[in-house]
């Protein structure tokens, strides 16, 4: 019954709170990488660490924007949702600089700031959600 | 003083209960997500499982007999049988998770294939427990998980607002069903069984005796206290660090960041250097827990004090634990996924495993001038009020919360 629930509960097309909770986790994401790209700016981390951590990172902003990119939705969200996924898919080109130039200091401040833009425009986004349509 | 040098096993077993990967995040998240407004369920964690600790540490020294034995003696064959098979799906739940949490660790030391460091780590810790006496394991993995201090450090510096510290150690009501999924997560995680199997046994490998009961007590409070100490400082120092920054921590790799913003690199080396202990003791207790409670069980020869030859099915069920948490591994099962239904599921174990020890413990025909004293007796019974509602919370709250994913 449990497992007929949960297949159930994922094929109705994506809500505005599923979508809202979506976004959240790229802030999530975003966050993150900004305080492991602050670590490269600033030569007080390891480069195998930020590599491995950023690719982790990458790969949730990736699977993010699968999810997003597949499911299906009503004409009112659907704008916001493409525009999820160009944030997730930012974001996930953006973390992967640094598992690229994991040592490279001028990277890192280079990430934090491009980070920083993109936690903008999803804070932008999370608003336009919540304030509904 | 030579005492409290031996509180190795109190430690060890601690270290399974309060910063194992599943707690080191958990504790992380709640502090990410909630603050310091879930610090109050440590204590309830700590006073619980040490109260039961001391008991069933008290029961072997005394009888000599462990848990396992003190189950089955009381509840019979048949209710033994069905802890026994709870018991063993969540330690190799749990030795998996472990296995995954070092080989995640290896990764970020060496960044290398998940897989394969997963096989290293598990023979590696396989050798360690083969060529290293029992005494050495419980000082190896318990002192040297000390160094997961570097978050108690952590969280000193970045100068708590201690009011609000304060606060988070009342109750504040809060209706919210994922504060109350963390809240009995935390306090179920802390009294996984396995961890006062691994401490009775440990406690007859030791030969403990009634003369050792100062021992005990120490390991139980101090062991465990020290538990939840490091847990306070990891949900104070995400509170303090990645609450402001709106982390949500899902993956192990994110908690030293922890360490390594106020520290650096020397930090960031400390944070995983203590993990790796934490999480290798916790795969360690976990697959002994699993070994102890076959052998008790079924009457084999069991305990690391023997040779393996003076012992070889315990020997086996051990390794066998280990060659099965590789096996779950490589189904891609994500480690903490694993550890987060263990501790969940170790609530069918909890009322089953604990009964015994408080009846066994309070037996005067046992215990003799050792059985329970009246604060023993009153926490041990308002801990067994507490274990069932853990019980039944726990199942309905994974749920609700989508296993805390909101």
């Amino acid at each position: 019954m449990v497992v007929a629930a949960i297949a159930l509960a994922g094929c109705g097309p994506l809500s505005r709170a599923e979508l809202t909770r979506g976004v959240e986790t790229l802030s999530a994401v975003a966050a993150e990488a900004q305080l492991v790209a602050r670590g490269v700016a600033s030569d007080r981390t390891r480069a195998t660490y930020t590599r491995v951590q950023a690719r982790t990172l990458a790969e949730d902003a990736a699977h993010e924007a699968e999810k997003l990119a597949d499911a299906s939705v009503d004409g009112e969200i659907a704008r916001q949702r493409d525009q999820a996924v160009a944030l997730a898919m930012r974001l996930d080109d953006t973390i992967g600089e640094l598992e690229t130039f994991p040592g490279s200091e001028r990277t890192g401040s280079k990430v934090d700031d491009d980070l920083g833009a993109i936690a903008d425009d999803i804070d932008k986004l999370t608003q336009r959600l919540t304030q509904g349509p | 003083m030579k005492a409290i040098l031996r509180v190795a096993l109190g430690l060890i077993a601690a270290i399974g209960g309060f910063v194992d990967i599943g707690d080191l995040v958990f504790n992380t998240q709640a502090g990410a997500l909630f603050g310091y407004e879930l610090l109050w369920a440590v204590p309830i964690g700590v006073v619980g499982i040490a109260v039961y600790a001391e008991m069933s540490g008290r029961v072997a020294a005394v009888t000599k007999r462990p848990v396992f034995d003190v189950i089955r003696m009381r509840m019979g064959l048949s209710t033994g049988l069905i802890v026994l098979v709870a018991s063993l799906f969540v330690n190799l739940l749990t030795v998996a998770a472990e296995i995954g949490g070092v080989a995640i660790l290896l990764q970020l030391f060496f960044d290398a294939p998940f897989m394969l460091f997963a096989l290293v780590g598990a023979l590696g810790l396989i050798v360690i427990i083969w060529i290293t006496p029992f005494e050495g394991i419980e000082r190896l993995f318990g002192y040297l998980g000390l160094i997961l201090f570097v978050f108690v450090a952590a969280a000193l510096h970045e100068h708590p607002d201690w009011h609000a510290v304060g606060g988070g150690f009342v109750p504040n009501g809060k209706s919210s069903t994922l504060y109350w999924y963390f809240a009995v997560g935390l306090i179920a995680a802390a009294l996984m069984p396995y961890e006062v199997y691994f401490y009775s046994s440990g406690a007859v490998e030791e030969g403990w005796k009634p003369s050792d009961l100062l021992v005990n007590r120490l390991n139980a409070v101090i062991g465990y206290g020290i538990g939840g100490l490091l847990s306070i400082g990891l949900m104070m120092a995400s509170a303090q660090l990645f609450e402001p920054a709106g982390v949500e921590p899902d993956h192990l790799g994110t908690v030293p960041l922890l360490a390594q913003l106020p520290y650096g690199e020397t930090g960031l080396v400390l944070a995983l250097l203590g993990m790796l202990f934490a999480i290798g003791g916790a795969a360690v207790d976990a697959s002994f827990a699993a070994a102890y409670s076959i052998a008790q069980f079924a009457g084999w020869e069991w305990g690391k004090y023997r040779r393996a030859s003076g012992a070889p099915r315990f020997t086996l069920a051990w390794l066998l634990f280990f060659a099965l948490g590789l096996a779950v591994l490589m189904t891609g099962i994500d480690p903490l996924d694993l550890t987060e239904y263990s501790v969940v599921l170790s609530v069918v174990a909890l009322p089953l495993t604990y009964v015994p020890v408080l009846l066994i413990a309070r037996d005067r025909t046992f215990m003799g001038e050792y059985a329970n004293g009246p604060v023993a007796r009153v926490l041990g019974w308002v801990y067994l009020v507490v274990l069932c509602v853990v019980a039944v919370a726990a199942i309905p709250l994974l749920l609700a919360t989508n296993a805390g994913g909101g």
